[in-house]
């Protein structure tokens, strides 16, 4: 009988491999089956809700952490590239009858060419300059989509149901699908772009651009690839947010969305895959359910002494103060505990 | 000691009276049904950048709801259950409340503002869940469907304060210019579509359109532009928090009070004054839906007692008035519906439910008198305004001062014309 004392890989695919070992896929696939079964099973409205707008934030924080995370190229513009995606899916789907798969393909498409655009300085300016010029494009896009008549300028447009066929993803339950398959498809994406030549070459570009120039690299090639495969995430997030909401106003995409997003891959931990999706949920629970739901009405109970208002002006202020204890405790983001925790568990029961 | 002994006697007839009444008495208001509710959904934009008017509209929805529970002992013996969610003033979090409210069987519900409604509307008119917009933009119901307006909207606004400027103010030649200065939302744009449809009826020119967000910190560079136009008049179609910055900033660069300045009903409250400051915005012409705080109508007792005690805070607030008729028409609405129907109908909370609080209470709404609060409300079809007339008022002596009687406003469909919604 052997014994396991250890995990070996004999051929270059076993090295490469996401999942290495039987207790890696059975995890995923147990994973998968609980996240597909229990929360359409299990929650209701306001769960379900708040899954698909994880889902939705999840994909374009994913785009934004291989823009920012991968190959260093900061952007405080998303919301607007997300807004691009989700008014070209909109006024495909509502203006010209477009099927559902042609406005959501078109989203992602349009959006990162609208990103290459604003991306195109940063073939010339880095760092915080580079971040003014996306502001720019967040503010510009936003002014385009208030005073051009497509959209429906400042009264919004309202978006059809989403449909496949002759699938139409009308309720929760269903559009928990549709968010959650392509969810998976970003993150496997995600996850291998890094391992591509491709994904080499941004984080080369973000460690040292001028290296990488020198190794052969095409870095304005690549920046701009990094803005098109970012702005192609956030308007795929785009058109299922605008096809889940069923209208869209500008104000729905603000600067201060743009800037939440960079703190949820910073809180998740940059240039990991896991980072996003760990940031994305804590943001997104602690903003939707924790607060509102449960600390509100808690401190509404308990302090009835302080004035009408009080406790749901408490809860921006108590959420702002959990962002800035978590980058003062854990600037390596939630990534990194993850990995601490994996680390003890494999070694487990042995401290080293 | 004769009449003493009478007035024993006297005092124990009554009481013995009144225990043998009481069984009786208490039989004559609407049975009780405790544990049943009737669930109905409040969204309110109690933080954010809209806050200074959601906590008051907050507070006064609310505190009527517990007066009709408390003192009026429901709606036909049903409490109203009041699900409030704060929307944030942001369309995510609206969705998210939506859904919440019909998650938990709410009969139907009620925003605050038109830009909440506009987030939400069109997941309630896909799905029949009828909902109520206090302060209301044409877009939220034209064409009408499932959403319904308490009062009349912006655009309502804006025609109503021009025509009294032209018939009381203008008294030069040809067609005064005017300058519109929005917001850059559903608020701004009821302003914008009415001027857009009316103006050239009413013979008023535009002469520019600015647009605000809600958190503007200056509109200097835009009121420059305006008046290098040389307007007669300014028209505001915003919250307060702008409104009072944009007066604030025409008193600066000397245009006002020389140019005439009106607001819409989003802006003309109590907070417009005390943000602006009493001297910076006296003068100021503005219209308003509903009564003034101190004018003297039958509903208004209640109202002012329960802020006094609840709410001090909110006591001169005209959004205070708006939310308390709110409640009021909510617990009519629920009530037509009870007497068409029934409880049973209601207690699923489901589409069935929804089909009949539209088709019995909404629809059914024939000139109820909210207490004299706003104007009365009635369905007309093809007109979702429940409540159709408003009243101009200006800021005297730092007071929001009725200077007109009730202007009923017309019917502008909207849908009509090509442009809207485009």
């Amino acid at each position: 009988m052997s014994l396991p004392c250890g995990t070996r890989n004999y051929n270059y695919a076993q090295d490469m491999a996401i999942f290495r070992t039987r207790t890696h896929w059975v995890l995923l696939i147990g994973f998968l089956a609980v996240l597909f079964t229990v929360p359409p099973l299990v929650f209701n409205h306001l769960w379900l809700n708040t899954v698909n707008s994880i889902g939705i934030t999840l994909i374009a924080a994913l785009g934004l952490n291989i823009l920012v995370g991968y190959c260093g190229q900061l952007s405080i513009g998303h919301a607007g590239f997300i807004a691009v995606g989700a008014y070209t899916s909109a006024i495909l789907t509502n203006r010209f009858d477009m099927p559902f798969l042609v406005g959501l393909i078109s989203a992602g498409l349009v959006a990162g060419v609208v990103g290459i655009i604003f991306g195109l300085p940063s073939v010339r300016v880095k760092g915080f300059y580079l971040a003014i010029t996306t502001i720019a494009a967040q503010f510009i896009i936003i002014w385009v989509i208030n005073h051009w008549g497509l959209t429906g300028g400042f009264e919004g447009i309202s978006v059809p149901y989403a449909s496949i066929g002759g699938l139409v993803f009308d309720s929760d339950v269903k559009q928990f699908y549709l968010v959650m398959v392509i969810v998976a498809l970003a993150v496997f994406f995600a996850k291998n772009l890094t391992r591509t030549k491709v994904g080499r070459a941004f984080i080369a570009i973000r460690d040292n651009d001028l290296a990488a120039e020198v190794m052969g690299i095409n870095v304005n090639y690549y920046k701009l690839l990094a803005f098109f495969i970012g702005c192609f995430f956030a308007g795929i997030a785009g058109a299922l947010l605008a096809h889940t909401t069923y209208t869209l106003t500008a104000e729905q995409f603000s600067f201060t969305d743009s800037i939440l997003y960079i703190g949820m891959i910073i809180i998740g931990g940059l240039g990991t895959t896991i980072g996003p999706i760990l940031g994305v949920v804590f943001i997104k629970i602690t903003q939707k359910v924790l607060l509102p739901i449960y600390l509100v009405p808690f401190l509404e109970r308990t302090f009835t002494n302080f004035p009408a208002g009080f406790a749901t002006g408490v809860a921006p202020m108590v959420f702002g103060l959990i962002i800035v204890l978590f980058l003062i405790l854990e600037p390596r983001g939630l990534a990194h505990r993850w990995n601490l925790f994996k680390a003890a568990y494999r070694l487990w029961p042995f401290s080293y | 000691m004769k009449n003493k002994t009478l007035l024993i006697i006297n005092t124990i007839v009554c009481l013995a009276l009144l225990t043998f009444m009481v069984p009786f008495l208490s039989g004559c208001g609407p049975a009780e049904h405790p544990g049943l509710t009737l669930k109905v959904g409040i969204m309110t934009p109690t933080t954010g950048p809209a806050a200074e008017k959601g906590v008051p509209l907050r507070d006064a929805n609310l505190d009527c709801i517990q007066y009709i529970n408390d003192e009026l002992g429901g709606v036909n013996g049903y409490k109203i259950e009041a699900i409030n969610l704060d929307s944030r003033y942001n369309a995510d979090q609206a969705v998210t409340n939506i859904n919440q409210f019909m998650d938990e069987g709410c009969l139907f519900f009620t925003t605050s503002s038109s830009a909440e409604m506009s987030y939400v509307q069109e997941i309630a008119n896909r799905l029949g869940f009828p909902g109520l917009v206090a302060y209301s933009s044409p877009n939220n119901y034209h064409p009408p469907q499932h959403v319904y307006g308490q009062m009349p909207d912006y655009g309502d606004d804006w025609t109503a304060f021009t025509k009294y400027y032209l018939e009381n103010i203008w008294q030069g030649t040809g067609k005064p210019k005017m300058a519109l200065m929005v917001l850059n939302n559903s608020t701004g744009a009821g302003a914008k579509n009415a001027a857009r449809a009316m103006a050239d009826t009413l013979g008023v020119e535009i002469i520019a359109t600015e647009e605000h967000a809600a958190t503007t910190l200056s509109e200097t560079v835009a009121l420059s532009r305006i008046m290098a136009l040389n307007p007669d008049v300014i028209y505001i179609s915003s919250t307060p928090k702008p409104a009072a910055l944009i007066i604030s900033e025409a008193k600066d660069l000397g245009m006002y009070p020389d140019v005439t300045i009106g607001v819409c009903h989003a802006a003309m409250t109590s907070k417009l004054v005390e943000l602006g400051g009493a001297d910076i915005v006296e003068g100021v012409y503005g219209v308003f839906p509903t009564i003034s705080w101190n004018d003297d109508v039958p509903g208004v007792a209640k109202m002012k007692e329960y802020a006094a005690a609840l709410h001090p805070s909110d006591v001169n607030n005209g959004d205070y008035i708006a939310a308390w008729a709110q409640s009021l028409i909510i617990a009519e609405i629920l009530k037509k519906t009870l007497d068409a129907v029934g409880y049973d109908v209601l207690a699923s909370g489901d589409a069935t439910a929804w089909a009949a609080i539209e088709q019995y209470g909404f629809q059914g709404l024939d000139g109820y008198d909210v207490g004299g609060l706003q104007s009365a409300v009635k369905y007309v079809s093809g007109d979702n305004r429940l409540g159709k007339s408003l009243r101009i008022n200006r800021v005297t002596n730092g007071v929001i001062t009725a200077i007109t009687d009730w202007v009923e406003a017309p019917l502008i469909r909207y849908e009509d014309y090509d442009w809207f919604g485009h």
